[in-house]
Order: C-alpha cells, then sequence, then structure tokens
C-alpha cells in the first residue's frame, strides 16, 4: 500500500530532450467508495515495450482505460507528450481484450481495419491501399480481408484487431489482455509478431497482461501492480537482448531472474482480489 | 439502498401519475360527448365492474379466456414437442404450419360459425385456433435449441423417455415456451372480444360493443378501462408464474450479463 | 423433403375436401368450389380494391409504427432515465388489447379505413417501441470504447457501429409489431366494418356464399404468408451476420 519507491524513474531508452510518449502522473481512479488504483505513475519513452502486471482484480484494465483517455482519472492525470489528456487523442491506438465483442459482426474485416481511417476523412482509396498494408503487415491475406470476422479463427480476429491498430498509424498502441482468449501456439506467434512489429514501426507499445512470461518475454521494462488500492510495487527493466525466441530466450537465467523477481514483487503484497 | 430502491420507484412512477393526474384535469367538466371527465368514467367503472353484478359479465369472459388459452398452450406444448423432437416431421408439416399460422385468427370467425354454431364451443374452439400458433413454434425452436449434449448425458445414464421429456425437454424449452405462451396471451384477449360479439349475451367483449351501439359513451369508457386493467392484470399474474418457473433462467441470464 | 411438404399440403387439402363432404347443407365448400370463387372474384374489381385497402391500411400503419416507434424507442433507450421514467407506463399501454379501443375510434371517425388504421397503430406500435428501447440498451460496450478510442463519432458512429447493432433487436420487435398489425387490420375490418378483406368476409357470409367467403379468408392467409416470408426473407438479407443466420447459403 505504500506509493513507492520505484515511480518517477526516468524511463532507460529516453533520449534527453524528449519528453516521454506516455506518463501516468499521481494517477487515482474508483468506483463509489471502491478505490481501485491509488497513486500511479510512471512513464513511457518513445519505443519502449511496456507492460503492466498485477494479479487479477487489481485494476489494470482501469488503468489501461485512463491511459486510452476512455475514463478521466479522479486523480492525477494521463500525458501523451507531456499535454494533459482529456480524451481519447489521435496517435494512440487501442487493442482491446475480447476481439469478438470489439470487431463489428456485420462489417467485413477490410470495412473494420478502414473504419478509423474512413471517419478520420481519410479518402476511400488511400484508406484501402492503409488497410490492405495493415493486413499484409499481421499476416492476413486478401483473402482474409473480405471475409467477415465471426468467418475467421479466434487468432486472425485478433491479428485484424492489432491491423485496425496499426492502420491508425498510431505512435503508441494500448492493449488489453490481447492474448487472454486464444489457444498457446497462437499465442505465442502473436507475441513474437507484436515485438517484430514494434521494432519495424517503431511504435511504443504498453500492454497489460497477467501472465508474467508473458511480460517478461515481451517488455523493455515491466511496470508491477499491486495492493489495493493498487500502486506500482515497482518497475523491473528486463536484461535481455533485442532479439528474442520463444524458446531459447525463456531458457536464459536472465529471464528466470526477472520472472523470480516479478512473482516476488505480486506475491509479498496481499491483495484482496475481488473475484 | 433504501434510498436508491425508492428513488428507482419514484422514476417508474412519476409519469403514470402525471399522466393520469393530466387526463384527471384535462377532461374535468368536459363536454364533448365521446370523452367524458376521468371522474365520470371511475365512477361508472366502479359501479359496472367493481359491483357484485359485475361478475355476469366478467365471469364468462373469464371462463371462456382460461378455456381457448388452456387448449392453446396444452396442444401447442404437445404437438411442439413432437415436432421439435422429431426433425423429419417438423419440416414435412412446416409449409402447412406457416400457412395455417398466417391465417388471422379473427378471419376465421364466420368459418368457426358455420361449423361449431355461435355458443361456448365455437368461441373457444376460435381463441384456441388463433393462439396456439407462437406457442407451437417457440416450443419447437426451444425443443431443437436444447443442448445436445444434455440429451448425450441423458441417453448415456439410460434415462427413459418420460424422464427425459420431465426433466430436460421441457424444462429446457421452457424459456422459449413461456415467451410463446406470452405473444399467445395478448391474441387470446383480442380473440375473446371479438368471439363475444356473437351469439349468446355476456362478457367483457358483448358488454364494451353493446355500450358503444347504445351511445353508453361513459360505460364505454369504463369498459376499456376494466379491459385494460384485465390485460395487465393478467400479465402480471403471466410474469410471477414465468418468474417462479423461470427462476434459473433468470440467475443464469443476470450471471452471463455480469460477466460481459 | 419438398416432396414429403407437398404430401402433407395435399393431405391438409385432402382433409378439408373430405370435411366439405361430411357436413350438410353445403356448410363448408369443397376446395374445388372454394378455388373456383376465388377464380371468380379475381376478374372483379371489388375484389382487388378489398385486398388493395387491407393492404394500404397495413402498409401505412405499420410504417407509421416504424418511423415514430423506432426513434422514440432507441431515444429513450439511450438514456437510463428516461428508460426508467417510462417502463411502467409502457408496460401498461402494451398489455391493453387494443380492440378495447375499437368501440371508441369507431364512435370519432366511422367505419373508415382512417378507424382502423388509428387501431392499429395504437396496438401495434408499443412491442416496436419497447424492443427498441432494450435494443439502445443493449449496445456492445466494447463497440462504444471502440468508437471512443479511435474518435469515430457524429453520423459516421450512428450508421456504421449504432444501427447495425440494435438492428437485430429492433426487428423482434417489428416481427411482432406486423403480425399484430395484420391482425388488428382485418379485425378493424371484420368488426368495424371498414372496407377491406375482414369485411367482405362478413358480406359474403351475410349473403350466404359460404364459397366466396371461404375464399377471402384463403386470400387472407396467403397475405399473412407473403407478409411472413416477405419478413423472414428481409429479416435474413439485412441479418446475414447475425449468429441466428450464419452459415446459412455458404454451403
Amino acid at each position: 500500500m505504500t506509493t513507492t519507491s520505484a515511480t518517477q524513474s526516468a524511463p532507460s531508452g529516453a533520449s534527453g530532450e524528449d519528453r516521454p510518449e506516455l506518463a501516468a502522473v499521481g494517477l487515482g481512479h474508483g468506483y463509489g467508495d471502491n478505490e481501485v488504483l491509488g497513486s500511479i505513475d510512471f512513464a513511457v519513452a518513445r519505443g519502449e515495450f511496456v507492460c503492466l502486471v498485477g494479479p487479477s482484480g487489481v485494476g489494470k484494465s482501469t488503468l489501461l482505460r485512463c491511459l486510452a483517455g476512455l475514463q478521466l482519472p479522479r486523480r492525477g492525470s494521463v500525458q501523451v507528450k507531456g499535454v494533459d489528456m482529456k480524451a481519447p487523442v489521435w496517435g494512440v491506438a487501442v487493442v482491446f481484450q475480447d476481439y469478438s465483442r470489439s470487431l463489428m459482426p456485420w462489417s467485413t474485416v477490410i470495412d473494420n481495419v478502414a473504419l478509423p481511417l474512413v471517419a478520420a476523412g481519410t479518402k476511400k482509396k488511400d484508406a484501402r491501399v492503409a488497410v490492405l498494408e495493415a493486413l499484409e503487415q499481421v499476416g492476413l491475406t486478401r483473402d482474409a480481408a473480405e471475409k467477415y470476422p465471426w468467418q475467421l479463427s479466434g487468432g486472425m480476429q485478433q491479428r485484424v484487431a492489432i491491423a485496425r491498430a496499426l492502420a491508425y498509424k498510431p505512435s503508441v498502441v494500448l492493449m488489453d489482455e490481447p492474448f487472454a482468449s486464444v489457444d498457446a501456439q497462437t499465442r505465442a506467434d502473436l507475441e513474437d509478431l507484436m515485438r517484430e512489429l514494434q521494432r519495424e514501426l517503431d511504435i511504443t507499445v504498453v500492454l497489460v497482461t497477467h501472465d508474467i512470461d508473458e511480460a517478461v518475454y515481451l517488455s523493455d521494462r515491466v511496470v508491477v501492480l499491486s495492493g489495493s488500492p493498487a500502486s506500482v510495487a515497482e518497475i523491473v527493466p528486463i536484461d535481455l537482448p533485442r532479439e528474442r525466441d520463444q524458446i531459447t530466450t525463456k531458457a536464459t537465467p536472465a529471464f528466470a531472474d526477472a520472472r523470480a523477481r516479478i512473482y516476488g514483487l505480486i506475491r509479498r503484497v496481499p491483495v484482496d482480489t475481488h473475484e | 439502498m433504501n434510498a436508491r430502491r425508492l428513488r428507482a420507484f419514484g422514476l417508474e412512477l412519476w409519469l403514470p401519475v402525471v399522466l393520469v393526474a393530466v387526463w384527471w384535469f384535462a377532461s374535468a367538466g368536459s363536454t364533448s360527448p365521446y370523452f367524458p371527465s376521468l371522474q365520470s368514467i371511475l365512477a361508472q367503472f366502479a359501479s359496472d365492474w367493481l359491483s357484485p353484478s359485475a361478475t355476469r359479465n366478467l365471469l364468462p369472459s373469464l371462463e371462456l379466456l382460461a378455456s381457448g388459452y388452456a387448449i392453446a398452450v396444452i396442444v401447442g406444448g404437445a404437438v411442439g414437442v413432437l415436432l421439435g423432437t422429431v426433425r423429419a416431421l417438423e419440416e414435412a408439416t412446416r409449409p402447412l404450419l406457416e400457412i395455417l399460422r398466417a391465417i388471422p385468427g379473427v378471419a376465421v370467425l364466420p368459418l368457426f360459425i358455420v361449423l361449431l354454431g355461435i355458443e361456448l364451443p365455437m368461441k373457444i374452439a376460435l381463441i384456441a385456433f388463433g393462439c396456439v400458433w407462437p406457442v407451437l413454434l417457440n416450443t419447437i425452436d426451444g425443443v431443437r435449441g436444447i443442448e445436445p449434449l444434455l440429451l448425450d448425458v441423458a441417453k448415456s445414464y439410460k434415462i427413459g423417455a418420460a424422464r427425459r421429456l420431465t426433466s430436460i425437454i421441457l424444462p429446457g424449452a421452457s424459456p422459449q415456451i413461456f415467451a410463446g405462451a406470452r405473444t399467445a396471451l395478448a391474441i387470446a384477449i383480442i380473440i375473446m372480444v371479438v368471439a363475444e360479439t356473437v351469439g349468446g349475451t355476456g362478457g367483457i367483449g358483448y358488454f364494451l360493443l353493446t355500450a358503444e351501439r347504445n351511445f353508453a359513451i361513459t360505460s364505454m369508457w369504463g369498459a376499456i378501462v376494466a379491459l385494460g386493467l384485465l390485460g395487465y392484470i393478467l400479465n402480471i399474474l403471466f410474469r410471477l408464474l414465468e418468474g417462479g418457473v423461470l427462476r434459473w433462467h433468470r440467475l443464469l441470464q443476470s450471471r452471463l450479463e455480469a460477466q460481459l | 423433403m419438398i416432396a414429403a411438404q407437398a404430401g402433407v399440403l395435399f393431405l391438409g387439402v385432402l382433409i378439408w375436401w373430405a370435411v366439405s363432404t361430411q357436413v350438410p347443407a353445403d356448410g363448408v365448400p369443397s376446395p374445388v368450389e372454394t378455388s373456383g370463387a376465388l377464380v371468380a372474384l379475381a376478374a372483379t374489381g371489388p375484389f382487388w380494391l378489398a385486398v388493395w385497402e387491407t393492404v394500404q391500411t397495413f402498409l401505412i400503419g405499420i410504417l407509421i409504427c416504424i418511423i415514430v416507434g423506432v426513434p422514440v424507442g432507441l431515444a429513450i433507450g439511450r438514456s437510463r432515465l428516461a428508460t426508467q421514467s417510462t417502463r411502467l407506463s409502457f408496460d401498461f399501454l402494451r398489455t391493453i388489447p387494443p380492440i378495447a379501443i375499437l368501440p371508441l375510434v369507431l364512435l370519432l371517425y366511422g367505419p373508415t379505413p382512417t378507424m382502423v388504421l388509428v387501431m392499429v397503430v395504437l396496438g401495434a406500435i408499443w412491442p416496436i417501441v419497447i424492443q427498441s428501447v432494450y435494443a439502445a440498451n443493449q449496445t456492445e460496450p466494447q463497440l462504444d470504447d471502440m468508437a471512443r478510442a479511435f474518435q469515430i463519432s457524429g453520423w459516421r458512429r450512428i450508421t456504421t457501429i449504432f444501427i447495425p447493432g440494435v438492428l437485430p433487436f429492433v426487428l423482434t420487435g417489428l416481427r411482432v409489431g406486423t403480425t399484430i398489425c395484420l391482425l388488428l387490420t382485418i379485425t378493424g375490418e371484420l368488426l368495424g366494418g371498414a372496407p377491406g378483406i375482414g369485411s367482405s368476409i362478413i358480406t359474403a357470409q351475410e349473403s350466404l356464399n359460404n364459397p366466396q367467403m371461404y375464399a377471402y379468408v384463403v386470400v387472407a392467409a396467403l397475405l399473412g404468408l407473403i407478409v411472413n416470408v416477405g419478413f423472414w426473407a428481409a429479416q435474413r438479407r439485412v441479418l446475414h451476420w447475425h449468429p441466428s443466420f450464419r452459415g446459412e447459403g455458404q454451403k
């Protein structure tokens, strides 16, 4: 419950003159009398991959909704490049947890991905080009583009959701438990895809997960949330090479160390989960 | 918690209260022959429908409605279970059912008069014919929508046909059966009024149309109020029954919604 | 299967024919007599006029219900306060048997199509309004979040996200509404004497022309069938993406 120690540390990869891409500053939120988030501080530098982990019920999704601008926090603020965020802004894209509910079942894949662009005034032709490019980036064929989302497998649907975010040409992608409802193999594929895309397109990714292995494998740094109301227990830098591999990376001592450390952090503080 | 319930209660109640008040004051001292004051309507309603003699018109209607409706639910449910279980039979009879269902219930009134006369049996048959379709078609859908795994479970435990019917098929299809029965109730009341306009005297429908023909406008309004209340009360009774029988369904539903 | 279906239909006609031979004094005309009467009727102007009156009243009625009921219902459903405030009133209005006001509209408008129309609208609009309120309550919260996160707003949000999302529920209400609408149209004509199929049935009955009466009942059934099938086809077309229609026509 101590609002803490390891917070305002400058992100490791930040170049000096740049403001952090995305930052939570003294952020607190709750519903009614139930305080969910105490006071959260952390900053994400441009091009970083950061995971938020914590036990279930700790308020990770609430935090992500605040970061996306979908919810105004009670206290503190979210800053995008140093500017307070009052509502969702252009440049921050969200991939929601449940693809089956965040994709429109009445529209084809291509229309689903194109919608944010078309809504922003992009010409239909240009949007189509951008959409096909994004679909290719996530490994979907032209064939899949003309289908309806529910005609695709779960993993492919989540790829569509990722493509929708990418087509938006975001600088930041926020992801809420994006791989929670796919099988293990698909999950590994999607994890590798995300790392690859993040580096290739030079985007900043903030991903919420309850899976510690996933967090360590994906991240440059892991923000560990615990307590009720939740606060940042520690920000753990992940000392792994940029090139990662599902088998060899996970077998390295550095991986095991980071995982053990995060386990310890989450276990130490007793949490009353609300489930 | 209590304050919140009180607030919700007030929120639901204010509009009906305002509407009745508006009617009351707007119609007070009305000289229009067609729109008498609410006060006089209520007085007439009380003397026509709340006196001991009111049973003369109320009871025959209720009897008629209950008989026709009960037949519709029982026949519709039974045939529905049969057709829902035997798929080939259902597919073969589907076009015929669709045609029969498409007949507006009241259109067959003259036809029924020829066949069955103008007395009670004809009226009961008319109501049953008119409102059996929603029960029948919903029961078929309900039975066919039962999780096949449950039927496999029943088979693997060697559960007999009778018990399979009472423990799995009927409860499993009951949400749909109730939905159909609710639509059927609304149709049954309409046809009841139509049926009461022919043949023997008595009944709300008879009273209503006689009042209109005799230009007893206040009595007619009183009968409209009575019929409206009858519809509402029957619906509440229906909902209580449904709420009791489908308790598991409601709990499951709210749980699924909470998980979303 | 089609052979079996045709067989059952044929069996139905056969039963009708058997009944017609058993009932004395021309009580029930045989299928042949009835179709003969129908063919004869189809050559007359008054027949088509009656059909047209019924169809017209039905169409105008359902159109008014949709134009008024759907937007009002959706608007109310978007607001929790409005939903709660109107719940009890709608619930009561819905359960009033629409036929209760038949005498009143008969006094006000006489045996005219207007009379039928008023009763039809007042009777059929409630399921449409109530389902629309429900529809607007049931929109997918994650799609709302998605729309906000990607800054999709205004008209585009309404047409691409809101309307397709509420459509399945609205159509459920419309289905009940159309059934009630047709039933009430025929009832209004039959009891109230407004021109149309309903009153033609009564006229045929009073002139003891049973084959003609049966012919009109058959026409009423055909009309109901067309409305049902048409509605179903339209629904399947509009909701081809919906779980209840998926997979059909794919193989």
